[in-house]
């Protein structure tokens, strides 16, 4: 990768120690894919919760803020590992919140927005379409390519913050116009769908699509971005899966011959069987589950008050808790509209700025979760501790309330 | 056997048993990083450790967490010695970028070797990983 002789200065140090090894790491990165420059970013989105940061992501995120690194550009955070308000009324242990507020810290000192969402795009990240943004949170990375027609990569943890205190990133992948010509499509082909239905779409996209890029045929003209959102998280949680081409809404795509260029692709149908398939691999228990969660991703305010419309004049059975993880900002629109009060009232609760999948789910003593989102079934079944009851919104009130 | 030929993306020379699979592969909730073992439900490794392993998968899947869980296995000394991929997956570059400049371990990584050349090796058989190539000991 060729370093024009601003970049070189910084890669010697003469940046300043942050800069320095934030070249380190991005010319590293960007040699090893092989980009041939770097180019300027928009914006980013880092991660900073501690459940998958580990005390190794402590280290990188400190050693970042101790050499007196700020960030270059509007900077997003994904949530935290804990409600950073009311986490002792959830249980969580002293030491383990200790640790997150140290990412909180550094994160904070390095100069970033603290929104703690990973639906930043509904919050305070809002980049057009054709910018280069260096994005972590596969959902958001997939949502700002698919949606917004912005251009980000899957960028992981250590690049992401690295990239924002540069506020540069390598030239490669869904940054080069040849990198997002879609080579597979999927055609929607049954009938009416469901919130489950949509998130088992995206998860039977991102399994089969491996690294090619897909486009999704079918879709209804008057989906939903939260709709869209689940369905992107879905896809992104199953496979390698960046941008899904969504005719219609895609900027710059209004046909499927605009996602591919032209160019003939294979086309598989995405049938009730498919969907069924999805569901029946997700599902691995039928037990009465200990936890509800949605909002994996977070749920924006207007599915908060469909949620609490749907929990009107009822109440949670015994021995079930009903979580709904949200940013800070929808939570208090919530609030402030009683669509928080509605929810309280039958007894489920509202977390905000963490969510489920990266919350000690184990160490708070659940077994079994239900939920409808896709992206939690998979990461939760994968620490192969919490076993999985996936079913839609609908199902899981009319089981778990009265 | 001739070696499989691919490209290294972070090269470097590592020698280790295999861990064979041929599933989309991820560090972020699906290995342990206090053993190395991998613990994802739907991975066909379920149960390998990783630990000074050459680790084949075809490509990645998931959350953009995997390369700090990728560090911190790197951390507590239960990572792999190599990767092999088919596509290029960012977050074993990234891993394994940050394990040199952090911890100062070297673990290449070699993609564009697809399932059906390395579906030849066998999980448990020796294989050296030597800059593009990745040979079978026999």
């Amino acid at each position: 990768m060729e370093l024009s002789s601003a970049e070189e200065k910084l890669l010697r140090g003469e940046g300043g120690e942050a800069k320095r090894f934030a070249m380190e790491i991005v010319s590293a990165v960007g040699d090893a894919v092989g980009a041939d420059s770097l180019v300027p970013i928009k914006s980013a989105h880092v991660l900073a919760h501690y459940s998958s940061l580990h005390d190794a992501g402590v280290d990188v995120l400190e050693r970042f803020a101790e050499s007196e690194g700020k960030f270059a550009v509007p900077t997003s955070v994904d949530p935290a590992s804990i409600d950073l308000q009311q986490w002792r009324s959830f249980g969580i242990p002293e030491e383990y919140a200790r640790q997150q507020f140290r990412l909180c810290d550094a994160y904070a000192k390095l100069g970033g927005m603290r929104c703690w969402t990973c639906v930043q795009y509904q919050v305070c990240n809002f980049p057009k379409a054709g910018e280069a943004v260096a994005w972590a949170e596969s959902s958001a990375v997939v949502f700002a390519n698919s949606v917004l027609g912005a251009r980000s990569n899957k960028i992981t943890a250590g690049m992401d913050v690295a990239c924002a205190i540069l506020g540069l990133t390598p030239r490669f992948g869904m940054l080069e116009d040849e990198k997002r010509v879609a080579s597979i499509a999927f055609k929607l082909q049954a009938g009416a769908l469901d919130d489950l239905d949509y998130r088992s779409v995206g998860f039977y996209i991102g399994r089969k699509a491996g690294s090619r890029v897909p486009a999704l045929l079918g879709l209804p003209s008057g989906i939903t971005s939260d709709v869209i959102k689940h369905l992107g998280a879905a896809a992104a949680a199953a496979g390698p899966v960046t941008m899904v081409h969504l005719p219609g809404v895609t900027p710059g795509t209004k046909t499927l011959a605009d996602a591919t260029n032209g160019g003939a692709v294979e086309t598989m149908d995405i049938t009730r069987s498919e969907l069924e398939q999805v569901q029946s691999d997700l599902n691995q228990t039928e037990e009465f589950p200990d936890l509800v969660a949605f909002g994996v991703p977070h749920l924006s305010v207007n599915e908060l008050g469909l949620l609490s419309k749907m929990l009107e004049g009822r109440k949670l059975k015994q021995g079930v808790r009903m979580y709904a993880y949200t940013s800070a900002q929808a939570f208090d629109m919530a609030e402030r509209t009683g669509i928080l009060e509605g929810i309280e009232a039958a007894g489920a609760r509202v977390s905000h700025s963490t969510d489920a999948e990266i919350s000690p789910l184990r160490k708070l003593g659940f077994n079994v979760v239900m939920t409808n989102s896709a992206k939690l079934a998979e990461i939760v079944s994968s620490e192969g501790e919490i076993r999985i009851r996936y079913a839609s919104q609908k199902q899981i009130i009319e089981e778990v309330s009265s | 056997m001739t070696p499989m030929k691919g490209k290294a993306l972070i090269s470097g020379r590592a020698r280790g048993k295999a861990v064979v699979s041929a599933k989309a592969f991820t560090f972020a909730h699906g290995v342990d990083p206090s053993t190395g073992t991998v613990t994802d439900v739907r991975s066909d490794v379920k149960g390998f450790n990783l630990k000074d392993k050459v680790l084949f998968y075809p490509f990645g899947k998931g959350s953009t967490t995997a390369s700090s869980w990728f560090l911190e296995t790197v951390r507590l000394g239960n990572h792999p010695a190599a990767i092999v991929t088919e596509g290029v997956d960012l977050s074993a570059v990234i891993g394994s970028v940050m394990s040199k400049l952090v911890y100062g371990k070297d673990i290449p990584v070699v993609s564009g070797i697809p399932r059906s050349s390395y579906s030849t090796v066998k999980s448990g058989e020796e294989v050296i990983v030597d800059a593009d190539e990745v040979t079978l000991q026999t």
